[in-house]
């Protein structure tokens, strides 16, 4: 057996000892690693009741409309630019789409932070794929990436409804990936608040074979609609076309300006208008008035 | 990855009466112009209808050419501070030169979120001088996500605030499409006036924000302070 | 090896791991004393392992924090005055609402610069005391004429709340810290439960936040004068036990001076209580009994 001798005691009157001893754990993050394993998490018994407490406090911006399809010449991504805390608007000039690399984009709805954060660690992600193995990750791979990632935190309380859309060997590609974990490949998605409002405009415009040109107008008209009638979406409607040599910002619009686009104010043809004429209108005033002198 | 929760599950027990945070209140704010950034905040720290003193700084020198302003619950905005500045010192350790704002912001940004399961209570903003020398503001939530901007107001002053500085400063949104100019079109000494006009419209219907507001004004030649005072009740 | 004094720590006492606290150690030693060998039931109970802390022990005990206070003083005060700063308690720790410990110094001194006043649970300021007490060790041991400053007694008192509230384990206390910083100038500072802390020319810890500030906020100057500075103490004191239930009328003012620390007789402020309404408070109240 081997002789334990205990030398802590000269421990003690080290320099700085007493002072290193209650290492002060709010700096923790000054370690220069970058993962998971520097979440800090909170020592309550119900963690869930702790994330209902605290999201009174912190209120993270929400809110959003997004849409993506594939047609026959790409894929169109469209999304709104309104974050929104509580009733309270915090910015009309939010980037939703995260431009990941070239070819690769995602869109953000739900958690502000959340969608940021994580898509940043996608790229990240992606960026070592490509430096691992010599080519560009496939939109497959990458949606499959931040799934997995997001489901190991499934029940923390993110949360995420993103769009992966991108081109790869397999020409255009896009993903639906939530907080939940769910993975979908799909044609056509919309996710946010506003994404009701979205579908039906989208939905009813739809043709496979759109121009690049008519495909754009129909998302940006989407999204457009969708801020109409959604209080948490707004802002500016910016609208990306996918092809096969990357990704391109199409148009990006000032909502308040597109109403008068598709809601143009035309001057009111008094002569067409059935019912009371202007003359008329004109008489009878002048005899309500004559009435009210008598 | 969630050692610390695990233990902690098995012994801890939640005080029944007791939060880990506290609103200490107070109004930030920042606008940025082509060649100068400005960063203000008032100088009081509240708790409850309490008011615990006059003379809180809420601003802070991060490095050469970076700013930050919180306001909300000060304990953490002062550690998320000290964290923060010994980051810096490292990044400057290892890269031989002084962190500049874009990088620094999204420093912070990662600090957030890294307590995103146990946030900072902290409402802050960045505000510095880019590689070029213009002026940079970056505005966040609790939690890490953030934005460049021209101007941001956070704090219990912001509803009232914002709605000013919108109007004031507002220019196009730097998403539409062909790109314009959206830089803030005043002077600095224009800007200067705005704020401390924010401030005391501010001071006269929030009851967290008052006592007195101090402005950082960076530009090429460094950074001075003003202060002017507000109403104290 | 040589006993020393550990800081206090609550899961296994001053200096001794007790027998059942960690079974590793406990089979380890089983059956073997310096006299030979022992049974199990000689071992239970009696037995524990001398002098060191063991991590692996501390960490397999089950986890006790201050859910509610037991023994708790009230307001601490903090003035500035042109030639240094006050601090005044009364001396009554409360169990409850009962007026237990009616002798209680709550005003410690950390070194020459720099007092400190505590409000909150009495056992907690105790275990501060210790970590202070290490850190004056510490800066013994280094002996190269510094001591470290109120400044930065306060905000290691900062840090050491923190962490704690931050572990969701908050050391039930407020502080006062009282003293000269770095450059020689006169220092007054609080430190909360959670963390929270500032520095100003009057402070109030507890109760005395809604009484006694105002009263510094009208008098306070900086040049007051020691006799000034009392008087306005006393006036403060006075306020604080006629309004303040869990406040005795028995006080302490420390002052820090440059020439060090000073803690004050125990004295009482004149109170009167022989007012007709004490006597009967119903008696100019329409519809009272």
């Amino acid at each position: 057996m081997s002789v334990n001798l205990d030398l802590s005691f000269l421990h003690d009157t080290e320099r700085g000892a007493a002072s290193t001893k209650y290492r002060d754990e709010a700096l923790q993050g000054v370690s220069n690693s970058v993962h998971a394993s520097n979440f800090t998490a909170p020592a309550v018994e119900d963690f869930d009741a702790f994330q209902r407490e605290v999201i009174n406090y912190v209120k993270p911006a929400h809110g959003t409309t997004t849409l993506g399809f594939i047609f026959e010449h790409g894929i169109v991504i469209a999304v709104d630019s309104r974050a929104s805390q509580g009733p309270y608007i915090s910015s009309q000039t939010v980037k939703k789409v995260i431009e990941i690399n070239p070819f690769l984009l995602g869109t953000m709805a739900g958690g502000a932070a959340d969608c940021q954060f994580w898509q940043r660690n996608l790229g990240i992600q992606c960026r070592l794929h490509e430096l691992e193995n010599g080519k560009r990750i496939t939109v497959r791979a990458a949606s499959k990436l931040l799934a997995n990632t997001l489901y190991s935190y499934k029940g923390r309380g993110l949360s995420m409804g993103t769009m992966i859309a991108g081109w790869d060997l397999n020409g255009p590609g896009l993903y639906y990936v939530d907080s939940e974990g769910t993975r979908l490949k799909g044609q056509r998605f919309s996710v946010g608040s506003g994404s009701l409002f979205a579908y039906g405009v989208l939905d009813q415009g739809y043709r496979w074979d759109l121009s690049v040109k008519e495909a754009c107008e129909l998302g940006r008209r989407a999204i457009y609609h969708a801020t109409f009638r959604d209080a948490f979406s707004g802002g500016t409607v910016s609208v990306y076309h996918v092809g096969k040599n990357g990704w391109t910002k199409v148009t990006g619009d000032d909502v308040g300006e597109l109403h008068f686009h598709y809601y143009p104010s035309e001057k009111i043809d008094e002569d067409s208008l059935g019912g009371l004429g202007k003359k008329e209108a004109e008489e009878r005033a002048a005899a309500e008035a004559t009435a009210m002198e008598t | 990855m969630f050692d610390a929760r695990e233990d902690a599950l098995a012994g801890a027990r939640q005080h029944a009466n007791w939060s880990p945070y506290d609103n200490n209140g107070g109004t930030v704010l920042a606008v940025a112009g082509e060649s100068y950034v400005i960063c203000a905040g008032d100088t009081r720290m509240s708790s409850g209808y309490n008011i615990l003193t006059r003379k809180f700084e809420k601003i802070d020198k991060m490095s050469g050419k970076t700013l930050m302003a919180s306001a909300g619950f000060a304990a953490d905005a002062v550690t998320l501070k000290k964290t923060l500045k010994a980051r810096c010192k490292q990044y400057e350790f290892q890269n031989k030169r002084e962190i500049g704002c874009v990088a620094f912001a999204q420093m912070l940004s990662n600090t957030l979120y890294y307590r995103r399961f146990f946030p900072y209570y902290a409402f802050n903003i960045v505000a510095g001088l880019d590689a070029e020398g213009k002026g940079a503001v970056f505005t966040y939530d609790a939690v890490g996500s953030y934005e460049r901007t021209n101007y941001s107001c956070q704090g219990s002053g912001q509803a009232l605030i914002m709605p000013v500085l919108d109007n004031q400063l507002k220019t196009v949104s730097p998403l539409v499409l062909p790109a314009a100019s959206s830089a803030t079109p005043l002077s600095e000494q224009e800007a200067i006036d705005l704020i401390k006009d924010c401030f005391a419209t501010a001071a006269e219907r929030d009851i967290y924000t008052g006592d007195s507001v101090e402005l950082w004004i960076m530009n090429a030649e460094g950074v001075r302070k003003e202060e002017m005072a507000l109403r104290a009740d | 090896m040589i006993p020393r004094r550990t800081a206090h720590e609550r899961v296994i006492g001053p200096g001794v791991v007790p027998h059942g606290v960690d079974p590793e150690h406990d089979a380890l030693y089983r059956g073997r004393t310096a006299r030979g060998t022992v049974t199990d039931e000689v071992l239970r109970g009696v037995r524990g392992r001398p002098f060191t802390i063991d991590g692996k022990a501390r960490e397999k005990a089950p986890a006790t924090r201050t859910q509610t206070p037991y023994v708790t003083g009230t307001s601490a005060l903090g003035l500035k005055y042109a030639g240094g700063v006050l601090l005044a308690t009364d001396t009554l720790a409360c169990y409850g609402s009962t007026k237990r410990y009616k002798s209680v110094e709550r005003v410690k001194r950390v070194n020459d610069k720099c007092a400190i006043a505590f409000t909150g649970e009495l056992s907690d300021f105790a275990y501060v005391c210790d970590l202070l007490e290490e850190l004056t060790t510490e800066d013994f041991c280094e002996d190269d004429g510094t001591t470290r400053d109120a400044e930065e007694i306060y905000q290691y008192l900062t840090r050491v709340m923190y962490n704690r509230r931050s572990k969701f384990d908050p050391l039930w206390n407020s502080f006062v810290v009282a003293g000269y910083d770095a450059k020689g100038e006169a220092f007054c500072g609080t430190v909360g439960m959670i963390g929270t802390h500032y520095a100003d020319d009057h402070v109030a810890a507890g109760f005395g936040n809604h009484i006694a500030r105002p009263i510094f906020r009208e008098f306070y100057k900086p040049d007051l004068t020691e006799e000034e500075a009392v008087e306005i103490m006393k006036s403060a004191l006075y306020a604080c036990v006629m309004r303040d239930k869990q406040m005795m009328n028995k006080f302490q003012i420390a002052k820090v001076t440059k020439e060090g620390v000073s803690i004050g007789e125990p004295f009482a402020v004149p109170t009167e209580w022989g007012y007709e309404k004490f006597y009967n408070p119903t008696k100019f109240s329409p519809g009272g009994w």
